[in-house]
């Protein structure tokens, strides 16, 4: 007798299927890039072809008016993540790139572009034709806002039981409700993502062609605003921002600070003209003093230290510590070099994030806000046993189940980066790769917080390639799961998930 | 004139007692029993039927009336027969009773057409504010939700404390009252440093009003009155009282309505409150909208409780639970473990004095209270008239800007300084304190502290 399922799975496929087949059409973006660089557009052709006959074949064999639910709406979030990836490896793959030359390293490529992670395998970034590099970017600014949410934006068949599936795949805990129609939100946040890109391409190429940085053109500021946005950190450069002038490692830093902020208070301030709303929001406040916070401890080590002085140094602090708070992942100076006190305020930040709402991975600063509360609290109940108290968040009582959604997340969160780090350091140890433990914790937190750079080999003028299979493998697990927050994969790997 | 009165319960009886000697009085109820009981001890004509019913109001003489008071405990009815009412006979005046705050903060807000509207729930926490309240002060009312303040003080004249001298305490007030004198008593007013969010709203020396101009100082001997925020109230009375022990400490029992609106009204002052609720669910929701007030539920009762949480250290205790029995239990508990001052809110009205023989500080009964506003409002129905001050000499008037107003656009600065001062602007539900280039704006609520004679004169310019 077949195990009776509570989870429908043909109507997931169903979904998943048809996500994958509107998703194999991004290639054709860079097709058009490498035509126009005189580039072959074939790889991008075939993997648009084989993506789509796997998503219509996916649909086609699970066909029927079945709708998802609640319920499915886990697992067609991650197995659309998971497959997602394997569409934006084949670029890669297919094309005849010697750094590409193994399925993982593809497959570890794409991961880390669409959960914007920012952590490569290329050692020699500026020798990737023009439209593979233009694919990298691409997967990142795709995968910031999120897959789901643009589909729920443009697909029509969506409409109903979409909300599950947008809260599973926006980050942060949904402390306010959204109250406009699911297609509305999705929309408005596709809108405001798109005009910021559209942006930041003009403000760079202003920097370029008043010629205040040399090294800057139209195809690095739309490579890197493609990046900057979604909190990615992708580069067209092996040395990433390095190569670029203090304007626009200015400039960048300015939008990374805008991606890792609120959408929906980005959303707010420029199209309802309410710029009060940052003031007023806690999380902003706090998110702005713990980048500042951070740009003055890294300042005050490279200044005492005599590691840089001036200008210099304030400006790589800023730009460093608002890259791996915000989770982008760029770096205008190799901080794997910098004094040990240094990294380690790295390696901090990696834990901190972004706001909720925005592109950006990791914890995010509403949680550790929330969590700081709840703990005060708890101590405070310890003593006072009858107290009762509510937590809350912007002079608004916080529902008492997301508070216990943030206290366990962020257990799950540490417990997850913990286990990782460990299982790096075994691995390490079995290929003797010679990467240590502080090596190991900043990979697993740079992984699971979708930073991208960490120290050692997988510095920021580094790569990942030479991680042995196995630990990319790890790697893009780390990813996967940092990306859709946790819960939903733990929830699908739970009993009760699939019981009737 | 001729008054209709809707409900004959505490409230309705109250005012109908006040009231019967020198009106026409009309009471409507659903209750024949308490009708007839009405009927017997007061000269009142009375009439069984729901009193948010046209037919009803029309058979009451509402066409004739020169006042409506629906004072049932269901707001809906009040606010549902104040509607007909004003259909009817648009002339006929409406105080509305209601137990529900947001119904108040609608009519602040001009939404809701009577001339009157009277939470029993806001009257009490304000009457539990005043008598707790700033020290010092010779009388206290509060606007705007509790946001604006004023405050009448005597400044005294330093003597008092110097007679104390030598004592440790008496020195040190003495060189903060020094200091007082220092900043802001004896200077011009535009030299004394004055607490921020507070202007001086008139100095009253002997039998002449001073107009609080820049070049004028406050002097010892003369009393004044400030407009400002709660905590610039209690800046102030610590400028002129440093003496004074200010409550800074209370604790209130029960968190049904009484108790939050107290809560609330205290918070705002600056004072750290906390509330004792033996229900899970109304502790909850007390944690929820109060929420600097530290919220405990428990009965409050046991002793191990009241010691281990020191209940005890307490200025005051404000007891506003809905068993009067258990309002007196806990009042004389918490007041042999050592807490000061303790007002119990008390529901029935023959036991507010069987609480005062019994130790209790104060009783306060909810319903007189409201009665004692509606019959207040009855014997002088001059509309948005909310406070006099020095008998009265002063009123405080609480009005919304219309858009027309000449005042509209201009600086503050070069408004006209008479004896007329606007004290504070609500906008958009927050209490703003103005200064010299800030404009009036169309719907700024305002509230504005004037002479009566000079009264018309205002409401005319606004």
């Amino acid at each position: 007798m077949r195990p009776r399922l509570g989870v429908d799975l043909a109507a997931t496929f169903n979904l998943v299927g048809g996500l994958v087949k509107y998703l194999s059409l991004a290639p054709l973006i860079p097709a058009a890039v490498a035509t126009g660089y005189g580039e072959s557009p074939a790889p991008f052709l075939l993997a648009t072809a084989i993506g789509f006959f796997c998503g219509w074949t996916m649909e086609r064999l699970s066909y029927g008016k079945k709708q998802v639910g609640m319920r499915e709406g886990f697992l067609v979030v991650s197995l659309t993540w998971l497959l997602a990836a394997m569409v934006g490896a084949l670029p890669y793959w297919l094309t005849a790139e010697a750094q590409f030359a193994s399925p993982v390293d593809s497959y570890f490529e794409a991961m880390s572009g669409f959960t914007t992670t920012g952590a490569t395998i290329v050692t020699d970034i500026e020798a990737l034709p023009h439209g593979l590099a233009m694919w990298r970017q691409l997967t990142q600014w795709f995968g910031g806002m999120g897959i789901i949410v643009l589909a729920l934006a443009v697909l029509p068949r969506l409409r109903v039981g979409g909300r599950q599936l947008l809260e599973t795949e926006l980050p942060g805990p949904e402390i306010q409700e959204m109250t406009l129609r699911i297609r509305e939100t999705a929309q408005r946040l596709w809108l405001l993502y798109i005009a910021l890109t559209a942006l930041m391409i003009v403000v760079l190429s202003v920097i370029a062609w008043t010629g205040l940085d040399a090294t800057m053109s139209f195809y690095e500021a739309v490579a890197h605003a493609l990046t900057t946005l979604p909190t990615g950190g992708f580069s067209t450069r092996a040395r990433s921002l390095e190569e670029f002038g203090a304007a626009s490692q200015w400039a960048i830093a300015f939008f990374m600070v805008v991606a890792g902020a609120n959408f929906a208070l980005l959303y707010r301030a420029f199209f309802r003209r309410q710029p009060r709303v940052f003031v007023r929001d806690e999380e902003f406040r706090l998110y702005l003093v713990l980048l500042m916070l951070g740009a003055a401890l890294l300042a005050v080590e490279l200044l005492s230290e005599g590691v840089l002085r001036g200008e210099a140094a304030v400006r790589h602090s800023v730009v460093n510590a608002v890259s791996v708070m915000t989770t982008t992942g760029y770096a205008s100076a190799d901080f794997n070099e910098w004094p040990l006190l240094a990294a380690i305020v790295i390696v901090a930040l990696m834990f901190v994030g972004g706001s909720a709402g925005s592109t950006s991975g990791s914890v995010k600063v509403v949680r550790h806000l929330l969590l700081g509360r709840i703990l005060r609290r708890e101590l405070d109940q310890t003593v006072h046993p009858e107290v009762v108290a509510r937590i809350h968040f912007n002079r608004r009582a916080v529902d008492e189940r997301i508070v216990r959604a943030v206290s366990s997340f962020v257990l799950l969160y540490v417990g997850v980066f913990a286990a990782g780090t460990l299982l790096l350091v075994m691995d390490a140890a079995r290929v003797d790769s010679g990467i240590g433990l502080l090596d190991a914790v900043a990979v697993s937190a740079s992984a699971l917080g979708n930073v991208g750079p960490a120290l050692g080999v997988a510095g920021p003028m580094g790569s990942y390639e030479t991680f042995s299979s196995l630990s990319k493998g790890l790697l893009i697990v780390l990813m996967w799961i940092g990306r859709l927050e946790i819960i939903p994969v733990a929830i699908i790997l739970t009993r009760g998930y699939w019981r009737v | 004139m001729k008054i209709v009165v809707i409900g004959a319960g505490q409230v309705g009886s109250t005012v109908v007692e006040a009231l019967h000697d020198e009106h026409d009085i009309t009471v409507i109820d659903l209750d024949e029993e308490r009708l007839s009981a009405l009927a017997e001890r007061f000269d009142a004509a009375v009439l069984v039927g729901n009193g948010a019913s046209r037919r009803i109001l029309e058979e009451a003489g509402i066409r004739k009336a020169g006042l409506l008071i629906a004072c049932t405990s269901r707001d809906e009815i009040n606010i549902i027969a104040s509607i007909f009412s004003k259909r009817i006979s648009p002339e006929t005046k409406a105080v509305v009773r209601t137990t529900d705050e947001e119904y108040l903060d609608i009519w602040h807000e001009r939404e809701l057409d009577v001339e009157l509207v009277v939470s029993s729930e806001r009257e009490t926490a304000l009457a539990v504010s005043q008598l707790i309240g700033v020290p010092a002060a010779r009388q206290t009312d509060v606007f705007a939700e509790g946001q604006v303040q004023i405050v009448e003080f005597d400044v005294d004249s330093g003597d008092r404390l110097r007679q104390q001298a030598g004592r440790p305490l008496a020195e040190a007030a003495l060189q903060a009252a020094d200091q007082g004198e220092e900043h802001v008593i004896g200077l011009p007013l535009r030299q004394a440093q004055i607490p921020p969010n507070s202007k001086v709203a008139s100095i009253i020396r002997g039998d002449t009003i001073v107009v609080p101009r820049g070049d004028e100082a406050i002097e010892p001997g003369d009393r004044i009155i400030i407009i400002g925020s709660p905590e610039a109230a209690q800046a102030w009375s610590r400028i002129i009282a440093p003496t004074e022990s200010r409550v800074e400490d209370v604790v209130i029992y029960g968190a049904g309505r009484t108790g939050l609106a107290t809560a609330r009204v205290l918070v705002e002052q600056g004072i750290r409150v906390r509330i004792v609720e033996a229900n899970r669910e109304r502790a909850n929701k007390a944690a929820e909208e109060v929420p600097t007030a530290r919220v405990f539920c428990a009965s409050g009762m046991d002793e191990e409780f009241i010691e281990r949480e020191r209940i005890n250290k307490a200025q005051a205790a404000v007891f506003a639970m809905r068993d009067d029995a258990k309002n007196h239990y806990a009042a004389t508990l918490v007041k042999l473990h050592g807490v000061p001052f303790t007002i119990a809110i008390v529901h029935d009205a023959r036991s507010v004095e069987v609480f005062e023989r019994a130790g209790i500080d104060v009783a306060l009964n909810p319903r007189l209270i409201t009665a004692e506003e509606i019959v207040r409002f009855a014997h002088d129905p001059r509309t948005q008239q909310v406070t006099m001050l020095e008998g009265d000499r002063f009123e405080i008037l609480d009005i919304t800007v219309r858009p027309e107003s000449k005042l509209l656009g201009t600086p503050f600065r070069d408004l006209p300084q008479t004896g007329a001062l606007i004290g504070a602007i609500v906008r958009e539900g927050k209490a703003v304190f103005p200064h010299g280039d800030d404009v009036l704006l169309p719907g700024d609520r305002v509230i504005v502290f004037t002479e009566s004679k000079r009264v018309p004169i205002v409401e005319q310019a606004l």
